[in-house]
């Protein structure tokens, strides 16, 4: 997991910011608040955010979801997997919270190119938090596993500000967060 | 095959929440520590449970107390990791940690702590020798961690058996799942690996496209039809057909409100009170009306998976809130349930889930037998 020193182009920002966009529309729709772009050539290709309570199923998360968009679209194209693996290895994420464990894994199956998030994931975090599964590691290298860069803290203060209103809107006798409070689900 | 058979070549191994380790040779991690002024030891604790919880160090002590020779006691306080290898370079105190260093003139050094909780007096006893921990014998009490019944054992091997068989098709093994509420022996959910289509109709040679064992591996089959998907592991799509049952029996009830997933126990606690009772019909009881109760989840459920499962597949039951997990292979290269990774014993992670593993005799390998 870097951290991000002074690299944060424009650019950058305005895809993180595209991405919180998402993370307040999960919120306002009483999920817990992690929104995700997806970018390809320069330009938003996919856009999800969580959507874990709706659907009963906690492994929708924001990266699953546009994910799942973007799969559905190829599919539908009739693209071959060696095109769909091809694309993905030019995609850009954007997400205003450290991948969890379980998208983290899966970023690194699809093999995309970077991974841009807001704030680390004290509890889940799999780009370096808990685990650093964006990495290749030797027992893996071997079987063709994928290794990805990760930027961390563009735009932080946003998505805890986002986790933070949820929380304490969702359980008012909750305790003042003391940290940064990061819980996906 | 009948029900002695199943139970007589059939073993169900508990696999710990860390590895095992000899008595004397329990892993440790470096920390910075420093000696403190016990008149600041109050403040110190409390700042640095603030800053820096150290979640997976959370069995080791902050103070540790050395009574001196000549009289007296030094307490020295635990701040934060400090890097493995011996590269002072490397050395990245928080920041945090450095201003209270400073504030309270505090002289570091490096130290050792042992690295997992004890499991045992025995390990607690030894581990305090270096830096104290503390010891809490489970509270709670999955069953199984301490044996299962005749009965249990029965019911584990059949489903597991189940679980075998939805694995093989005509021209793929691949990995599969069951789910099941023990509390009944319903099956909730079973699933196949979707990463590749199946192609039956095609090729009849057994190709091994376990998903969990080569997760990268998909863009490497050709495939011919649409219905395939990276990340369709037989954990993840049996997750999926357990919500979506639970959308179908249970439409719009009550829990649609509860998003706050920090009190989940809390609604648990409720749900437990006020059961939300709906007469409807269920595949699994001969449609005769039943009373089921709404799920939270997957919390109370166990899964059967034919392999141990990838660290994407073992986070997701995390998410999901499985109680137990059975596998009968181990996935050497990319298993997160203790050949690799070993998610049960991950302590910031916010369920944990117990492991077992259920040993078959040697003809029921799929590996083997094609
Ligand atoms: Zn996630
Ligand atoms: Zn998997």
């Amino acid at each position: 997991m870097a951290s991000s020193g002074g690299e944060e182009t424009p650019e950058i920002l305005a895809f993180m910011k595209l991405a919180l966009e998402q993370a307040k529309i999960a919120f306002e729709s009483l999920e817990v608040p992690v929104g995700c772009v997806i970018v390809m050539d320069g330009k938003v290709i996919s856009h999800g955010r969580n959507r874990t309570n709706e659907t009963r199923n906690a492994t929708r998360h924001a990266e699953m979801e546009a994910i799942d968009v973007l799969l559905n679209e190829w599919k539908e194209k009739k693209h071959t997997k060696h095109q769909v693996a091809d694309m993905f290895s030019k995609c850009y994420l954007y997400v205003t919270c450290e991948p969890c464990i379980m998208c983290a894994s899966a970023l690194s199956f699809l093999g995309i190119k970077e991974v841009f998030y807001g704030c680390a994931n004290d509890k889940f975090g799999g780009c370096g938090s808990i685990l650093s599964l964006h990495t290749t590691t030797t027992t893996t290298s071997d079987i063709g596993r994928k290794s990805y860069k990760c930027t961390g803290g563009i735009m932080g203060e946003e998505a805890v500000n986002l986790f933070r209103n949820f929380y304490e809107l969702g359980n008012p006798n909750a305790p003042k967060p003391h940290r940064q409070l990061v819980q996906q689900p | 095959m009948n029900k002695c058979e199943v139970k007589e070549h059939w073993g169900i191994v508990y696999v710990p929440d860390k590895p095992p380790f000899p008595l004397h040779q329990q892993p440790t991690v470096k920390v910075h520590a420093a000696v403190i002024d016990p008149k600041h030891a109050n403040t110190l604790v409390r700042k640095l449970n603030q800053i820096l919880p150290l979640e997976n160090l959370r069995h080791v002590k902050r103070v540790r107390k050395q009574v001196l020779d000549e009289g007296g006691i030094r307490l020295s306080m635990m701040l934060c990791l400090a890097d493995e290898s011996d590269d002072t370079q490397l050395e990245i105190i928080p920041q945090e940690i450095v201003d209270l260093i400073n504030l309270y003139k505090l002289e570091t050094f490096i130290t050792k702590v042992c690295k997992y909780a004890p499991i045992s007096k025995e390990e607690w006893i030894e581990q305090s020798k270096l830096w104290p921990t503390s010891y809490h014998p489970p509270t709670y009490n999955i069953s199984g961690i301490t044996g299962f019944s005749e009965e249990e054992s029965l019911s584990v091997c059949t489903f597991m058996k189940q679980a075998l068989d939805l694995s093989k098709c005509e021209c793929q093994i691949v990995n599969a799942a069951i789910i099941v509420d023990p509390s009944t022996n319903y099956i909730i959910a079973h699933a196949r690996d979707q990463v590749n289509s199946c192609s039956c109709f095609i090729n009849h040679e057994h190709d091994v496209m376990v998903s969990c064992l080569n997760p990268w591996q998909w863009c490497n089959e050709n495939s011919s039809s649409c219905s395939w998907h990276p990340l369709r592991h037989a954990a993840i799509v049996a997750i999926e057909n357990s919500s979506e049952r639970d959308r179908r029996l249970f439409p719009g009830s009550g829990l649609d409100e509860s998003t706050d997933h920090l009190e989940h126990d809390l609604m648990l606690k409720k749900q437990k009170t006020e059961c939300v009772k709906k007469e409807v019909v269920d595949s699994q009881s001969n449609n005769s009306l039943t009373e089921l109760t709404r799920p939270y989840l997957c919390t109370g459920y166990d899964i059967y998976l034919v392999w141990e499962p990838c660290a994407m597949c073992a986070m997701a039951l995390v998410h999901q809130r499985v109680k137990r997990i059975f596998y009968a292979f181990p996935n050497r290269k990319t298993g997160a349930l203790g050949s690799v990774d070993r998610l049960q014993g991950e302590k910031s992670l916010n369920h944990h889930y117990a492991v077992f593993q259920v040993m078959l005799p040697q003809e029921k390998n799929p590996l083997i037998n094609i």
